[in-house]
C-alpha cells in the first residue's frame, strides 16, 4: 500500500510558515496490480489525521480563486477548516450548502482544471487537495451517521418535474426542495443517478454512494418515479399540465458510432452499452445479476475521453488486455490526466496517432480485429487541437475480439421528438436563454448535456445550480430564501 | 452353453443358447430399430418397434423377448413390417411433441437456427434439450416420412422442477419404461415407477411424492438412459451433446467410485456411471456435484501475495518464491493440512515436502473441515509458538487460528474465510482437471484423468508442490509429470470408509469438499439436509413493484400477464413494448405489448418462457409483483386506412398482433389476421383475435388445425385470391425473414416488428442497432416495427444469439439450482398449464 504516514503533530494552530511547507498529502491508492483484477475503488480515501494535515494546508485565502474556480461555487477555504479543525460534520454541512453530490463531486470532479488550479498554493508548490478533502468530509458523514437534515423552507405550493435524475436533474431537485417546493423526478431507467449509475465505473465511484446520495434526496421529500420515460410514458406538454415548472435533463444518451465497415459485428460496442451493462446492470456480478457481461480477450476501446479510460479500465479488469486507439496525440486527450495515469499504470497499452477504418470479422461475423491507419498531426482544427492527418499505406490490424466505442454522445432524442414545442440547435441540444435557463416554452427550463452537449458531471451540476435559481425566480418572482 | 444356429434375412447366424433374436441379429450387424431395450436390462417388449416375421410363428413377435432357437427362419425388413413399425412409431408420436419432424421448414429453420431454443417446455424438437441425442427423431428421421395421420395429444402435465439437478417434463415420455426399470436394476426397490392408467399413465413417485423423499438416490441413472427428453439434469441440459467420454474416478469421498466423465470444449458436464449397475451407482454428489465444483463461480483463478492488507495476484514464479521465502523466514516449524480429497501423488508429495522441510503433516478425512479434531491439536501447537508456518490445501484451519500462524499457505480451488486470510494463495485444478491415482476405501487403486481444462491460472498440485520445494531448494522434486511419480508411491494405507451410504441414501452425502460446505458450492444440496452457511440479507426490496392482477400458461410456454401499470396503459399506442425486470437482479428485456386498459389501469403481455429472464417472470404469480415496468417505449404503428391487411402473428406474436388488428379494424382496414404453431394445442388467443379482424386464418407445421405450414403459405394463398395493400409480420426472425422474401416477390409492402436484444430501450446503448435498408437504426427509438423488406436478417439473426453461451450458463447458474420442494406439492393435474383439464 501506498499510505504516507502523516507527519506528527500538526494543527490549524500552527503557524502558517511550517503549514505551507506540509506536502500535498498523497491518497492511498489500491495496488495497480490487484485493482485491474477488481472493481473495488481505486483511490481509498484520506484518514481522519492525512484529512487534517493536508486541511491544514490552506492558508484560508481573503479572494479565493478556488471558489471562483468551482461551478457550484462550494465555500471551499470555511469547509476546509472545519476540517483542520476536526469539525467533519460541520464542513460536510458548509459542503452541502452549495452541492447535493459531495461525495460524487469529491471523486468524479476534474479538480485540477477547476478549484484546484485556481489555489494559490499551486503558483509555487502543489495545490491543496480539496477534492480529496471533499471526498473525506463526504465519506466521513456516510460512514459515521449523525448528518442532521438538512433545512428546508416553509412549502411554496409550487410543483415541479424534474426530467432525468442525472447529476443536473439531482441538483435541481435538491435545492427546489430545500427552497419549499414539491419536486417530482422522473427517471426512465429502473434506478436514479444518471450517468453516475450507468457510465461511471464502480472502481471510481462506486454505486452504493450513489444511491445513498438519491436517497438523501427522498429524505429531503422529493419524490423520485423511476421507470418512468418521459417522452413515452408522458410528454412534457402532459407534465405542464399538472406541474408549474419542469426541467429537463435527459442528458446526453445517444451513442455515437464511427460509421466504419462491419460495425454491427457481434463484440463492437457503444461505451454506453459496455458500461451500463458493467455498472448500472451489475454484469460485474454475472451470474448473480443476470445481465451477461462482456469478457474481452482482447478490447480495443476507440476514443480519447474519460468514458473511453472508463471503458479500457472496464474491459482489462472484466477480460484480458486492453487497448486504447486514438487518433490524437496524448496531449490532445480529453480524458483526465489522472484517468489517462491510472489507465496506465493498470497496463492499458495506448495506440496514440491510430485510427479505426474497418472493423475484421470472422465468417460468424465475430470481431477478430481493427483495421487501422497510422495518422500525424497537421495544422490546428476549429477546437484548437492539431488534425490528425492520416498517413497512406500505413494501414495495420490490431487483434481484438472487443471494440468500444468510446467517441461521444449526442442528446437523447426522446423528449425533443415529443415536445416539438422546445426549440433545439441543429445538434440535437435544447436551446434556452442562457440567463434564464428557459426553454422556448414557457416554464420549461432544461440544463446538462441535453442542453450543452456531453460534458462533465461538474458541470451538469453547475447548470442545474443556475437553473434551480432562475425557477425559483420564475415560480415566485424573488430570490430563493436562505435555509 | 452351446451355441446355435438360425437364418436372420437369408443370413446363417451362430449364437450362444439363450440369446434372443434381437441380440443375434446384432451380432450379424443386421438393424432392428429399438426403443425400449437396452443393453443393461431385461427385455421389455414395450414399444414393439422390434418386431420380426419368423417363418411358422403367428402374427409379428418382439425379436427382443424371443428367445433364439435353432434352424429359425427370421425377417428383419418387409413391407408389412415397415408398416407396421411406421404405424408404432406414429403411435408414440401421437404422446410426443412432434411437429418439427412434420414440418416442411424443418431443414431450413434448423439451418438458420442451428441451436435449439430453451424452452421450458420441449413443445417441438426445435425446443428440446435433447434433439440431438433422440432416439425417436433419429428413428422418425431415417423412416424419412414428415407425414402423421395421428393426432397429436399434449398431455399438459406440470413441468417438474422443484427437485435437485433434475428437470422432468412427462409431456415428452413414451412410456418405454427405461427410467423405472433402471431405478430398479440398480437399487433393487425403484423410486419410480408408472402410475395412473390408461392414456394418463405416466411415471411418478409413489403418492407423487417429491423425489427427495422417494428413496431416489439421485444416481442420475433414469436421465443418462431416457432416450427422450423428458428427464433432464438441470446443469447440463443446454449444453448439448457431450464431446468426449473420459473414464476416471471421483475423488469427493473415500468410495471413490469409478465414472465415466462427459465433456465438452474443455468443461465438465457431468460424472456419469461406468454401466448401468448396483455396482457402478453414483451418489448425488459425484452424479451432479463434481461438475457444478469445478464451474463454481467461486475458483480460485490466480495466484494471490498479501502485502500489507492487500492480495496481490501475482504470476506463479513470482507466488511460488513469496511462498518460500514465507516458509523459510517463519522462524519455526511447518504444518501440512491435506485433505484425502487429493490424489495418492500428491499426497506423497505432500508428505515428501513435510519431511523435508522436517514439519508434520496431517491427513484428513475427505468430509472433514477446521473443526476436525486434528485441527485443535494444531492449534495448541500454534498456539504454544512450535508451529509458525501452515500449508492447508482446502478451507481446512480456522480464521482465529490462521490469524495466529505467521505465515499461512493456501493451496485450494474455491475462495474461502481460509484463503481470505492466508499470506499466499495458489490455485489449484482439481477433481477433472487434474491426473494421478486415488486409493478407495476398499484399497483399490483408481486411476484419474484428466476431462476438463483448469479455470484460469490454476495448476494441479503435484506441480504446486514441485514448483514449492525446488524454490525453497529442496532436492528430489524434479518430476516432470504426475506419471513419474505414482511408481513412488508405495504402501499408502486405504481411507477410511465414509459413514453410511452415500449411494444408496442422499442423508450420508458428504457435507465437505475441502473443507468447504458442499451446498454453498451446490445450492441444490441443502435439499438432502447438507449444512451451508447462513446466507446474508438479500438486497431485493420486496413490496415493491407493479402487482401481476392474473397469470395464466395460456399454451404451453406462453404466459398471459395482466400487471398494474398505470401510467403506461394510459399511454400505450399499437406496436409499442416495455421493458420488464421480474426482480432487481435481472436484465432488461422488452415484450410487446398485447393489450391495456387506461381505465383500469393495467396492460396485458404475454411471455414466452425461453431464457432465464422470461423463466423469471413466468416463475411469479398473480399477486406477486414485477420489478420493474417501464413503458410504453418504441414508435407506435401509423394507423391508417391502407385496404386490405394482413397481419402474420407466430409465437410471442399472435399475442403481438392483437392490439395492431384491433386499430387497424377500426380505422376501416379489412383485417385478415393470419397466426401459425407448430401445433394446434399451441395455438392461442383465437377467440380474442376472431372479434378484432374480418378474417382468422390458423396455420399450423403439423397441419393439425387449419392452413398445413406456416405464414409463408398463408401469405402465398391469400394474395393469389385478393389483393392484399399492407403485410405486417411479428414472430420469430425465422418466420419473419422468409414471409418477406415472398412478399417482396409479390410486391406487398411489409413492416416486420424486430427483436434484437436490447438493454435500456430507450436510445441509450445501441444494443438493440438494426441495419435497415443499409442504414443501421435502433429498434427501440426507431423501431421496433421496420420495413421487412430492408432488413438484413444475418445480422439481426447473428447479434439475437451473441450471448448465448453466457445464457446456457445463467440457466444452469439461475436461481432455480436453489428450488427446493418445501411448496406444497398440488397434483395430479394440478393446473398452472391452462389447458383446463
Amino acid at each position: 500500500m501506498t499510505t504516507n504516514d502523516p507527519m506528527p503533530e500538526q494543527t490549524a494552530a500552527t503557524p502558517k510558515k511550517v503549514r505551507v511547507k506540509t506536502p500535498r498529502q498523497p491518497m492511498p491508492e489500491q495496488d495497480p496490480r490487484r485493482r485491474r483484477t477488481n472493481f473495488e475503488e481505486v483511490p481509498r480515501g484520506y484518514s481522519e489525521e492525512t484529512a487534517m494535515l493536508e486541511a491544514s494546508r490552506c492558508i484560508q485565502c481573503k479572494k479565493p480563486g478556488c471558489v471562483e474556480g468551482c461551478p457550484v461555487n462550494i465555500h471551499i477555504p470555511a469547509f476546509i477548516k472545519l476540517i483542520a479543525e476536526g469539525k467533519f460534520i460541520d464542513a460536510l454541512l458548509k459542503l452541502k450548502e452549495q452541492t447535493a453530490l459531495p461525495a460524487v463531486c469529491g471523486r468524479v470532479c476534474p479538480q485540477e482544471s477547476q478549484c484546484e488550479e485556481r489555489c494559490i498554493l499551486g503558483k509555487k508548490g502543489e495545490p491543496v487537495a480539496i477534492g480529496r478533502l471533499e471526498r473525506f468530509a463526504a465519506d466521513y458523514g456516510r460512514k459515521h451517521g449523525g448528518v442532521p437534515d438538512p433545512a428546508k423552507a416553509a412549502p411554496t405550493g409550487k410543483r415541479v418535474a424534474v426530467v432525468g435524475a442525472g447529476p443536473a436533474g439531482i441538483t435541481v431537485a435538491g435545492e427546489l426542495a430545500r427552497w419549499g417546493h414539491e419536486v417530482v423526478m422522473f427517471e426512465a431507467l429502473h434506478l436514479a443517478g444518471g450517468v453516475l449509475m450507468y457510465g461511471i465505473p464502480q472502481f471510481r465511484l462506486p454505486k452504493e454512494i450513489v444511491q445513498y446520495e438519491v436517497n438523501n434526496l427522498k429524505r429531503l421529500g422529493v419524490t423520485i418515479h423511476t421507470d418512468y420515460v418521459i417522452g413515452k410514458t408522458e410528454t412534457v406538454g402532459q407534465l405542464m399540465e399538472t406541474f408549474d415548472a419542469v426541467f429537463i435533463a435527459t442528458g446526453a444518451g445517444l451513442p455515437v458510432f464511427l460509421g466504419i465497415p462491419n460495425e454491427n459485428a457481434i463484440g463492437v460496442f457503444s461505451a454506453n452499452e459496455f458500461l451500463t451493462r458493467a455498472n448500472l446492470m451489475r454484469a460485474i456480478d454475472f451470474p448473480r445479476f443476470a445481465t451477461s457481461p462482456i469478457r474481452p480477450r482482447r478490447a480495443v476501446t476507440v476514443g480519447g475521453g474519460n468514458v473511453a479510460m472508463d471503458s479500457a479500465r472496464t474491459a482489462l479488469r472484466l477480460g484480458g488486455e486492453s487497448t486504447i486507439v486514438y487518433r490524437r496525440s496524448k496531449d490532445e486527450m480529453p480524458a483526465r490526466a489522472e484517468e489517462v495515469h491510472h489507465a496506465e499504470e493498470e497496463g492499458v497499452v495506448f495506440h496514440l496517432l491510430t485510427n479505426p477504418v474497418r472493423i475484421v470479422t470472422d465468417a460468424r461475423k465475430r470481431v477478430t480485429g481493427v483495421e487501422c491507419l497510422r495518422m500525424e498531426l497537421g495544422e490546428p482544427d476549429a477546437s484548437g487541437r492539431r488534425r490528425p492527418v492520416a498517413v497512406k499505406g500505413s494501414e495495420f490490424v490490431i487483434p481484438a475480439d472487443t471494440v468500444i466505442v468510446a467517441i461521444g454522445n449526442q442528446p437523447n432524442p426522446l423528449v425533443p421528438q415529443t415536445a416539438p414545442e422546445i426549440n433545439t440547435s441543429k445538434w440535437g441540444t435544447i436551446t434556452t436563454d442562457p440567463v434564464t435557463m428557459m426553454t422556448s416554452k414557457s416554464g420549461v427550463f432544461a440544463g446538462g448535456d441535453i442542453v450543452s452537449g456531453a460534458a462533465t458531471v461538474i458541470s451538469a451540476m453547475g447548470q442545474g445550480k443556475m437553473a434551480a435559481l432562475a425557477m425559483h425566480r420564475y415560480l415566485m418572482g424573488g430570490d430563493p430564501p436562505q435555509v | 452353453m452351446g451355441s446355435i444356429s438360425l437364418t436372420i434375412d437369408g443370413q446363417q447366424v451362430e449364437v450362444e443358447e439363450g440369446a434372443t433374436v434381437l441380440q443375434a441379429a446384432r451380432k450379424a450387424d443386421i438393424v432392428i430399430p429399438t426403443i425400449c431395450d437396452h443393453k443393461d436390462l431385461n427385455p421389455y417388449g414395450a414399444c414393439r418397434m422390434c418386431i420380426v416375421e419368423i417363418a411358422g410363428v403367428r402374427g409379428f413377435p418382439t425379436s427382443c423377448t424371443t428367445p433364439a432357437v435353432p434352424g429359425m427362419q427370421v425377417t428383419t425388413q418387409s413391407p408389412r413390417l415397415t408398416e407396421l413399425r411406421n404405424r408404432t412409431l406414429e403411435l408414440m408420436f401421437s404422446g410426443h411433441p412432434n411437429s418439427c419432424l412434420v414440418c416442411i421448414h424443418r431443414e431450413a429453420c434448423e439451418q438458420y437456427r442451428p441451436k435449439v431454443t430453451k424452452a421450458a417446455r420441449s413443445t417441438r424438437c426445435g425446443f428440446c434439450a435433447n434433439r440431438d441425442e433422440c432416439d425417436l427423431r433419429a428413428m422418425a428421421l431415417s423412416a424419412g416420412k414428415n407425414e402423421l395421420s395421428l393426432p397429436t395429444l399434449y398431455a399438459s402435465y406440470n413441468l417438474e422442477r422443484d427437485d435437485p439437478f433434475m428437470d422432468r417434463d412427462y409431456n415428452l415420455c413414451v412410456l418405454c419404461g427405461k427410467c423405472w426399470r433402471i431405478c430398479e436394476k440398480i437399487h433393487g426397490k425403484p423410486a419410480i415407477s408408472i402410475i395412473n392408467r390408461g392414456k394418463w399413465a405416466r411415471i411418478g413417485t409413489a403418492f407423487d411424492k417429491s423425489h427427495v423423499f422417494s428413496g431416489c438416490t439421485f444416481c442420475g441413472a433414469c436421465i443418462d438412459i431416457c432416450p427422450t427428453g423428458t428427464l433432464t439434469d438441470r446443469f447440463a441440459r443446454w449444453q448439448g451433446k457431450p464431446e468426449t467420454d473420459t473414464p476416471s474416478a471421483c475423488i469427493l469421498c473415500s468410495e471413490g467410485c469409478s465414472v465415466v466423465a462427459q465433456s465438452k470444449g474443455g468443461q465438465l458436464l457431468a460424472y456419469t456411471m461406468t454401466g448401468f449397475n448396483k455396482e457402478a451407482g453414483l451418489c448425488a454428489l459425484g452424479r451432479f456435484g463434481a461438475a457444478q465444483i469445478v464451474a463454481s463461480n467461486q475458483r480460485l483463478i490466480r495466484p494471490l501475495v498479501r502485502e500489507g492488507e492487500d492480495f496481490i495476484p501475482f504470476d506463479w514464479q513470482g507466488a511460488t518464491a513469496s511462498a518460500a521465502e514465507g516458509l523459510k523466514d517463519c522462524g519455526g516449524s511447518v504444518a501440512l493440512v491435506i485433505s484425502a480429497s487429493t490424489s495418492r501423488e500428491d499426497r506423497f508429495l505432500y508428505a515428501q515436502l513435510a519431511r523435508q522441510l522436517q514439519g508434520r503433516m496431517l491427513l484428513l478425512p475427505a468430509e472433514a473441515g477446521s473443526d476436525d479434531p486434528q485441527v485443535q491439536t494444531l492449534a495448541a501447537a500454534v498456539q504454544g509458538g512450535t508451529v509458525r508456518a501452515v500449508i492447508a490445501n482446502g478451507n481446512l484451519l480456522p480464521v482465529e487460528m490462521i490469524t495466529k500462524i505467521p505465515f499461512t499457505l493456501v493451496i485450494d480451488c474455491l475462495h474461502s474465510p481460509a484463503s481470505n486470510c492466508a499470506s499466499v494463495v495458489l490455485p489449484a485444478a482439481v477433481l477433472s482437471e487434474s491426473g494421478g491415482t486415488f486409493r478407495t476405501a476398499s484399497g483399490a487403486i483408481k486411476q484419474l484423468a484428466i476431462s476438463s481444462q483448469a479455470p484460469g491460472d490454476a495448476l494441479p498440485e503435484w506441480r504446486i508442490v514441485c514448483d514449492l520445494a525446488q524454490a525453497l531448494g529442496l532436492a528430489g522434486f524434479g518430476y516432470e509429470s504426475v506419471e513419474t511419480v505414482t511408481p513412488l508411491v508405495a504402501d499408502d494405507p486405504a481411507p477410511a470408509p465414509v459413514s453410511g451410504d452415500p449411494r444408496q441414501n442422499v442423508r450420508d452425502l458428504v457435507p465437505r469438499f475441502r473443507g468447504h460446505l458442499l451446498a454453498d458450492v451446490v445450492p441444490a444440496l441443502a435439499a438432502f439436509g447438507l449444512p451451508k452457511t447462513p446466507a446474508e440479507t438479500s438486497e431485493e426490496t420486496a413490496g415493491e413493484g407493479f402487482p401481476i392482477l392474473e397469470k395464466r400458461e395460456i399454451a404451453p410456454n406462453m404466459h398471459f400477464f395482466k400487471v398494474k401499470a398505470e401510467k403506461v396503459a394510459k399511454f400505450s399506442l399499437p406496436g409499442q413494448f416495455v421493458i420488464l425486470m421480474a426482480r432487481e437482479t435481472s436484465e432488461r428485456s422488452p415484450f410487446t405489448l398485447v393489450d391495456w386498459d387506461a381505465a383500469e389501469g393495467t396492460i396485458s403481455l404475454v411471455i414466452e418462457e425461453v431464457g432465464r429472464s422470461s423463466r423469471e417472470l413466468a416463475s411469479l404469480k398473480a399477486g406477486d409483483m414485477i420489478a420493474h415496468v417501464s413503458g410504453p417505449l418504441g414508435l407506435p404503428l401509423t394507423i391508417e386506412n391502407k385496404g386490405t391487411v394482413l397481419l402474420g402473428g407466430g409465437c410471442y406474436g399472435i399475442g403481438a398482433i392483437f392490439p395492431l388488428a384491433r386499430a387497424l379494424s377500426q380505422a376501416g382496414n379489412r383485417v385478415i389476421c393470419a397466426i401459425e404453431a407448430s401445433s394446434a394445442y399451441l395455438l392461442y388467443m383465437q377467440k380474442e383475435l376472431a372479434t378484432v379482424c374480418d378474417q382468422l386464418i390458423i396455420a399450423t407445421k403439423d397441419g393439425s388445425e387449419g392452413v398445413r405450414g406456416g405464414i409463408q403459405e398463408v401469405l402465398a394463398q391469400v394474395a393469389a385470391q385478393e389483393p392484399v395493400d399492407q403485410f405486417i409480420a411479428i414472430g420469430c426472425t425465422f418466420m419473419m425473414r422468409m414471409v418477406t422474401e415472398i412478399s417482396r416477390s409479390l410486391n406487398i409492402p411489409t413492416l416486420v416488428a424486430l427483436n434484437p436484444i436490447m438493454v435500456d430501450g430507450t436510445g441509450m446503448c445501441g444494443a438493440c442497432r438494426v441495419s435497415v435498408g443499409d442504414k443501421t437504426r435502433f429498434a427501440c427509438i426507431d423501431g421496433p416495427i421496420f420495413d421487412g423488406h430492408g432488413v438484413d436478417w444475418d445480422e439481426l439473426a447473428s447479434r439475437r444469439s451473441a450471448y448465448a453461451r453466457e445464457e446456457v450458463q445463467a440457466l444452469s447458474q439461475s436461481v432455480d439450482l436453489n428450488a427446493l420442494m418445501h411448496q406444497p406439492h398440488a397434483h395430479s393435474h394440478g393446473g398452472g398449464c391452462g389447458c383446463g383439464r
